[in-house]
């Protein structure tokens, strides 16, 4: 009897049905209509004339629409494209076709990434064009503050926007290893922003259990950081300047982590799912 | 139910393991970020609501703070002193990174605050000038308090030590203090290279010629010489009015290296 | 991917051995048995029926076949493989009950998706899919979103979603739930036609009548356990009984006629008159009457 061995292409082919089924969806249109809006209704701050200030309201406009929609994102697909599959027990099918568990899971969070990813790339793309033109008219408006010339560093928002979407790839893993194990989709949906929020917050918890000066303390901070992510780390590329621009070696360190812990939370996932039954 | 809790036990264990091991590859960035992380102070944006406190525990301090400064932007058009001051705290409180909000706020309550109160008053013509001088110190004074803190989150930011002395100039007239200020301005990383020529100049005002003339004698070599910022040859005239007005032998006059 | 290796020929399309399982109910450690001791056998090459009343424990024994539920005791195979492997679901199609496939799919795309799934190759799909989405009657809608098909064309392009590979094994599990007395009668006869193919087809389904058409042999389920199973011909034929169906006899020739049975010692049991089919009557009406529509066409 020939093995049937674990198949690249057939996870692909999931990842891609994954995909196609959230971009034809009109809440996920929605979703992303409004981070778009977002950010291009941010020009309105022209009105205010802030000068060359102004550029920073509208990055920070943009972050803030990727992180906030992002994170809504990637949270509501990856519930509702892996609870689907099990509510409406097309997973039955999927699964009674010579397709392993892991194929379909690792197929599923695939497909999530992907969407997160033509997301941040969007919003990016869109943020990095209005600061563009907008700096453009600040040049010609208030030359003497442009006496260098443009002080927006663009390969810090398009790093920015890169470690937005690992950072999603994360969150898409961990609501990967709660929705294997979960029982319903609206369970999974609020452990999802749960956890988004743990991640925002553990660096202040584990501080505070380490100024506990109790060994307890310090092995419960330690358990903490383990457990979850920072995902203040992600928001090392935050600036728009050049001058911050983190060294090579810091965006390797990002990169691992993010990288470390998304293949943990999806490894753990397919583990949870391997015996589930449909 | 057994085996179920069983696969969430074995989850977690392996979670919190491999996490352990990952943690000290982003050490080194966090530690370098954190330091230049101020505290989340939750307690001003508890008086602002909820939402503020779940904007903030979300990771959004530079949406919360912006949206504070622009609704402070508005309320500024209107002249209300106290909503204005209440945000102005509020914005660098929230998010104290920007060195744009600490520098206008200080600006807003220098310059702007005393027109409003003595507009509010009656105007200039209504108004003693004993008052109204009272009140151009009062909120000079509230500046500085403003840029020393500022100052506290950006020691060596060179723009905070230039506003802090064009208020200490143009408002208290403390020419001494004033060339002290521009003096740090200069000395701090990228200083500019006016706050150096505003440095000296005051101090000739101040009737410290003799220190003025020694400390451009020292500036002007390092001056870039294909740099129009650092306006070499305005220095070397400042130089030479010093000298007259200082009666250098010519012996002793400044002789630039090229 | 191979989706045509061969399995052994001699092994039973579907087996269970001691296949026990139980659901747990509540927080107390109760357990429901919903297949209990149950040892059965499909042979390959047949049309095997799988019967029982709601909750017999059917759709749990195909589940724990497939290898979507794990058994509780007991195993299941699959041509000689264990199922829980995947090699096991190589060779099988499987159509599930009031199927719900993926609305944002078209009926064509839905095929190939299943058809890549099931190893076919990127050359061979586009043919595949046309071939399986014609035998089942969907061509014209092929191309039309899954969320905007009829229940009967839901069943049908689930059909073609488990035949598109050519699975030895197909698994149907109320195949024709939904679908008129036309499209019940296609999937009939291509059921049929799968077997002369020496394809092995198991189906579940409430309409008996279609299944005694049909099926080879049959199984009954109640309440986990297996009650009956047999070839269909032994187990509805009476063999100590005939039928002798003649023209309409008169009341004097039917007098005759018992008493020479009785000269023989026997008894005419039953003078009926023969009923056709309502089925059959319905088909050959309105298949007749397509047939014409489309010579005038």
């Amino acid at each position: 009897m020939n093995r049937v061995p674990f198949s690249p292409l057939r996870t692909w082919l999931i990842a891609q049905n994954t995909l196609l089924e959230a971009v034809r969806q009109r809440l996920f249109h929605f979703i992303v209509f409004l981070a778009l809006a977002l950010v291009l209704g941010a020009r309105w701050l022209r009105d205010f004339n802030f000068g060359a200030p102004e550029l920073k309201f509208l990055a920070d406009c943009g972050f803030g629409a990727m992180t906030f929609f992002g994170a809504a994102l990637t949270i509501t697909a990856t519930a509702q494209l892996f609870f689907s599959e099990i509510e409406n027990r097309t997973a039955l099918t999927l699964l009674a076709k010579p397709v392993w568990r892991a194929e379909f899971v690792a197929g599923k969070y695939l497909g999530t990434v992907l969407l997160a990813g033509g997301f941040c790339a969007l919003l990016t793309g869109l943020l990095m064009a209005v600061l563009w033109v907008r700096e453009g008219e600040l040049m010609a408006e208030f030359p003497e503050t442009f006496t260098a010339g443009r002080t927006v560093s663009y390969g810090m928002v398009a790093l920015a926007g890169a470690f937005q979407w690992l950072k999603l790839a994360v969150l898409a893993a961990f609501g990967l290893l709660v929705a294997s194990y979960a029982q319903t989709q609206l369970f999974a949906m609020a452990s999802g922003f749960f956890v988004l929020v743990i991640c925002h917050l553990q660096y202040l918890a584990q501080e505070a259990y380490a100024r506990a000066g109790s060994l307890a303390g310090e092995l419960a901070g330690r358990l903490l950081a383990g457990l979850v992510p920072n995902f203040q780390v992600f928001a090392v590329a935050d600036s728009l300047l050049a001058e911050d621009f983190p060294g090579g070696g810091a965006v390797a360190r990002v990169a691992l982590y993010g990288a470390g812990y998304a293949a943990v939370a999806l490894g753990l996932a397919i583990y949870c799912f391997r015996h589930r039954e449909i | 139910m057994r085996s179920r809790l069983r696969t969430a036990a074995t989850a977690l264990a392996l979670l919190a393991g491999a996490g352990l091991g990952l943690a000290p590859i982003a050490e080194p960035v966090w530690r370098a970020q954190r330091g230049r992380e101020p505290a989340l102070r939750l307690q001003t944006a508890a008086a602002a609501g909820q939402g503020v406190t779940l904007a903030l525990l979300g990771g959004f301090r530079a949406l919360v703070a912006d949206v504070a400064w622009v609704r402070m932007y508005a309320l500024w058009e209107r002249r209300d002193l106290p909503a204005v001051e209440t945000l102005l705290r509020f914005v660098t409180s929230v998010d104290p990174r920007p060195v744009y909000f600490w520098l206008n706020g200080a600006r807003i309550v220098a310059y702007d605050f005393p027109v409003w109160r003595i507009a509010a008053a009656g105007g200039h013509d209504a108004v003693p000038a004993e008052v109204q001088q009272r009140l151009v110190r009062e909120h000079a004074a509230l500046g500085l308090r403003y840029l020393g803190a500022a100052m506290e989150q950006h020691p060596r930011s060179p723009d905070l030590w230039v506003e802090q002395a064009n208020i200490q100039l143009n408002k208290l007239g403390d020419l001494d203090a004033a060339a002290a200020s521009y003096r740090r301005a200069w000395e701090c990383p990228r200083g500019p290279f006016f706050a150096a020529r505003l440095h000296a100049e005051v101090l000739r005002r101040a009737g410290r010629a003799r220190e003025a003339l020694e400390f451009l004698r020292t500036l002007h070599p390092k001056l870039p010489p294909n740099d129009d910022a650092a306006r070499a040859e305005l220095v070397l005239a400042r130089i030479r009015d010093l000298e007259r007005e200082l009666r250098v032998p010519p012996l002793l006059e400044y002789r630039p290296a090229r | 991917m191979d989706a045509a290796a061969p399995f052994p020929a001699v092994a039973p399309a579907l087996e269970t051995r001691g296949l026990v399982k139980d659901f747990p109910v509540g927080l107390r450690g109760m357990k429901l048995r919903a297949v209990d001791h149950l040892d059965l056998t499909v042979p390959a090459g047949v049309i095997y029926g799988l019967l029982g009343p709601n909750g017999s424990g059917k759709s749990t024994t195909i589940k724990a076949l497939l290898g979507l539920v794990a058994p509780s005791a007991g195993e299941c195979r699959v041509f000689g493989v264990p199922s829980p492997r995947v090699e096991a679901r190589r060779a099988v199609g499987y159509l599930p009950e009031s199927p719900y496939f993926y609305r944002h799919l078209t009926g064509r795309e839905l095929v190939r998706f299943y058809a890549r799934m099931g190893g076919v190759s990127r050359r061979e799909v586009d043919g595949r899919s046309d071939e399986a989405l014609a035998a089942v009657g969907l061509r014209d809608a092929a191309d039309r979103r899954v969320g905007t098909y009829s229940k009967g064309m839901l069943q049908r392009v689930g059909l073609a979603q488990a035949m598109v590979h050519d699975p030895q094994l197909l698994i149907l599990d109320e195949p024709t739930a939904g679908v008129d007395p036309l499209g019940a009668a296609a999937i009939g006869e291509l059921i049929l036609r799968l077997k002369a193919r020496g394809k092995t087809v198991v189906i579940t389904s409430h309409l008996l009548g279609q299944i005694e058409d049909v099926c080879d042999r049959i199984a009954i389920l109640d309440r986990g356990r297996l009650v009956l199973e047999g070839a269909v011909g032994d187990l509805v034929g009476r063999k100590d009984r005939q039928a002798l169906v003649v023209e309409a006899l008169p009341e004097s020739e039917l007098a005759e006629l018992k008493a020479w049975l009785a000269a023989r010692g026997r008894v005419l049991e039953a003078v009926e008159t023969p009923r056709a089919r309502l089925d059959r009557i319905f088909l050959d009406r309105i298949g007749r009457r397509d047939g014409a529509e489309e010579e005038r066409a």
